[in-house]
């Protein structure tokens, strides 16, 4: 086969993986840039040029919402990591019980953002809901709090379900992490008297740096775009204190029927996401350089 | 014939076959119209429509409807995913200006013009009106719901009130309010949560002290402007909060939360039309026959109630319009107006109906209907209602719940941020 034929087999194998990215990715982000030039009322559209990019930047409302989005990811992902470590240490020195606890664990990723959601709303109802029940007759509240009617707990609350939500994802990385570890490596350092906190700081964490890096930007990228726990708990409110991009883009695109705005807002978050993904890719980079060597 | 002169020919037929085929088939298929209004959830009317579907499916063998549930907060940010992608289901109820502006509506002069008379005539031009936009018909009235105070007897009777002399001012009704509020019970619910019943609330307290919310052609937001309107506003609010009358949770309270409440006992009184009244006693079979009706307190004669229009449309992407306007009309027809109004409370809006003994057997609806006369039509006819109604409004509202001492900045900038949307249409 001559190279020409081998260049144009190779092609042809490629045609088929190309058209379905081009279809599904390309074609949508095209797309959705095209919408963000164009004022949209409803099936009407007019060329606007860089008009609404110039309205978001100018409208308080995409930088509160920029800014609860950098707070929300930013508590969800540490919570996340710290809470999904803790648990992967503890589910890995067990002997007994580690497949019945990881399911367990894995329960809450198992269910359906939007169900779970819909069932933290009810246990979280100020009125009659099991959350504050529970509270009052443990005497630890005297009186019903209204957990996603206040700016301060609706935020603490849809970054609470997050979390539980979110834990068992990277718990399942760490503990895939801490099963790689070779086991003389912490024989050595008990040899050396190492205590746990020790054989953590030396042997543990270095093993699973890279691991944290790569969970950290991978749990930033996939936080930083949720939409439906917001969306369900509160849908961005009371006065916006949990209106998250993702939950600014749907208000704005089919409660606000502004679809060019919302388009230029979901540009403006696909650019945040591109940083981080390049931060991703570098890390990995990194990585592999380093085992290269 | 050698075969590969034949193949050709062969397949030609084949092809031909195949699409007589399908063409058969498909002229075989029921046409399918999705229905989709924001009452289809509620309880008290699923046996109703449920009867309606099957009644017209018997007598229109080649039609199918299929119903569309969607709760009632995302009922119009789910009519605009589907519109958008030119998918929206063929009967819809929804918000008709903006629907209609947006280009989302169909025109149904066309077979409203070719209805006889005697169909035409049951309804009036002043309802009709509410279903138009830029002169051109959008949508039939169907139901409708005038808003209303609604109390609870024996919470009113236990806290040493008359039944018989309902507060007629703001004052009368804060003084009620405050002998309705106990050891975890409330004489009432601010509506703050994020759905445009949150609006129409606002709207009858400002149309109640003698205020405005827009100017006449609504090309101007007045909320903070009008004085009138602010004070009335500060009044509602102030329902809510520590020492207030209203129950806790005020930004996410809404239509269901309200109801809830009532059902349950927790609130004395709640503004809402009749169908509450009947979600309250299907939830909560026991207050059947407890709450008695009056009209809201006002502190200026002759101030509006609100009354809601619902109307039957059909939307600019349905393939099957001569089919659905026959659904529409067959829905818009007597039998079911009555049973909507006698088990799930809505209100006829066809004028025939008004002397129907059926419906003047129900005084509470008798009631609702005499308050109902001095009534705004809602919603607002404006392009931009939908967006303003559930979004701009809801979040001033919920902004100065949690911040009272900020309610006139809020409302400035309000004022401000809706007489820019209101002028870029």
């Amino acid at each position: 086969m001559t190279p020409r034929r081998r260049r144009r087999a190779g092609l042809a194998f490629v045609a088929p993986a190309a058209a379905f990215l081009a279809a599904v990715i390309v074609f949508p982000l095209g797309h959705a840039f095209w919408t963000s030039l164009h004022r949209v009322r409803g099936l009407n559209a007019t060329f606007v040029g860089l008009g609404n990019y110039v309205r978001i930047f100018g409208d308080d409302a995409f930088w509160h919402s920029l800014g609860v989005s950098f707070a929300f990811t930013a508590s969800a992902v540490v919570l996340h990591l710290a809470i999904g470590l803790a648990l992967a240490l503890v589910v890995n020195e067990l002997r007994v019980g580690r497949t019945a606890l990881r399911i367990l664990f894995l329960t809450p990723w198992m269910v359906a953002p939007a169900v779970g959601a819909t069932i933290w709303l009810w246990l979280l109802e100020p009125q009659f809901g099991v959350v504050n029940y529970l509270l009052r007759v443990a005497g630890i509240i005297p009186s019903p709090v209204a957990w996603l009617g206040e700016p301060a707990t609706a935020f603490a609350s849809v970054v609470a379900v997050d979390v539980w939500r979110g834990v068992p994802f990277v718990m399942l990385l760490m503990l895939a992490g801490l099963q790689t570890i070779p086991v003389e490596q912490y024989e050595a350092a008990a040899i050396d008297g190492a205590r746990a906190w020790t054989r953590f700081r030396y042997v543990t964490w270095p093993n699973l740096r890279y691991l944290v890096v790569v969970a950290t930007t991978l749990d930033l990228i996939n936080t930083i775009r949720h939409y439906d726990i917001i969306g369900v708990m509160t849908g961005g409110g009371p006065a916006g204190a949990t209106e998250v991009l993702p939950v600014l883009i749907y208000n704005t695109a089919f409660r606000g029927n502004r679809l060019g705005e919302a388009a230029a807002i979901g540009v403006a978050l696909l650019a945040i996401v591109l940083v981080l993904a390049i931060v991703y890719v570098r890390a990995a980079r990194l990585d592999d350089d380093k085992a290269a060597r | 014939m050698p075969f590969h002169v034949a193949r050709p020919a062969v397949a030609a037929l084949a092809a031909a076959v195949a699409m007589t085929f399908s063409a058969l088939v498909a002229a075989q298929q029921p046409i399918v119209l999705q229905w989709q209004t924001a009452n289809l959830t509620e309880s008290q009317y699923e046996p109703i429509w449920k009867q309606t579907i099957a009644e017209f499916e018997a007598a229109n063998p080649g039609i199918k409807v299929e119903p569309v549930l969607v709760a009632r907060k995302d009922h119009w940010t789910k009519f605009v995913a589907a519109s958008q992608a030119r998918k929206a289901p063929c009967i819809v109820s929804v918000d008709l200006t903006t629907a209609a502006y947006n280009g989302y509506l169909m025109p149904l002069d066309k077979y409203w013009n070719a209805e006889p008379a005697e169909f035409r005539k049951a309804w009036s031009d002043a309802m009709l009106s509410s279903a138009k936009w830029k002169g051109q018909l959008y949508g039939l009235p169907i139901w409708g719901g005038t808003y209303a105070e609604i109390y609870n007897r024996d919470l009113v009777v236990k806290a040493g009130l008359d039944p018989a002399k309902p507060p007629k001012t703001f004052d009368e009704y804060l003084a009620w309010g405050r002998k309705l509020t106990g050891s975890d019970q409330w004489a009432t619910a601010v509506l703050g949560g994020k759905t445009d019943t949150t609006t129409r609330v606002l709207l009858m307290w400002i149309w109640a002290n003698g205020g405005e919310a827009f100017n006449a052609d609504m090309s101007e937001a007045t909320f903070a402007k009008n004085p009138k309107s602010l004070e009335a506003i500060k009044f509602y609010l102030g329902f809510a909060g520590k020492g207030g009358i209203a129950a806790p949770a005020p930004t996410t309270t809404n239509y269901l939360e309200q109801t809830n409440l009532y059902a349950q006992g927790k609130i004395a009184t709640m503004r809402n039309a009749y169908w509450a009244v009947a979600k309250v006693v299907g939830d909560n079979p026991a207050m059947a026959g407890k709450s008695f009706v009056a009209a809201p307190p006002a502190n200026v004669p002759n101030a509006p109630t609100l009354a809601t229009v619902t109307a039957s449309s059909i939307s600019s992407s349905c393939a099957n319009p001569d089919a659905a306007w026959k659904f529409i009309k067959f829905d818009a027809g007597r039998k079911w107006a009555v049973a909507r109004a006698k088990v799930a409370n809505w209100m006829p809006l066809r004028n025939d109906l008004a002397d129907d003994p059926e419906i003047k057997a129900d005084p509470m609806l008798l009631q609702y209907v005499q308050i109902g006369q001095n009534a705004r039509s809602y919603p607002l006819p404006h392009p931009v209602w939908a967006e303003i109604a559930a979004n701009d409004i809801v979040d001033a509202v919920q902004k100065a719940l949690l911040a009272p001492d900020k309610t006139d900045e809020i409302f400035r900038d309000l004022d401000a941020r809706l007489t820019k949307k209101l002028r870029d249409i």
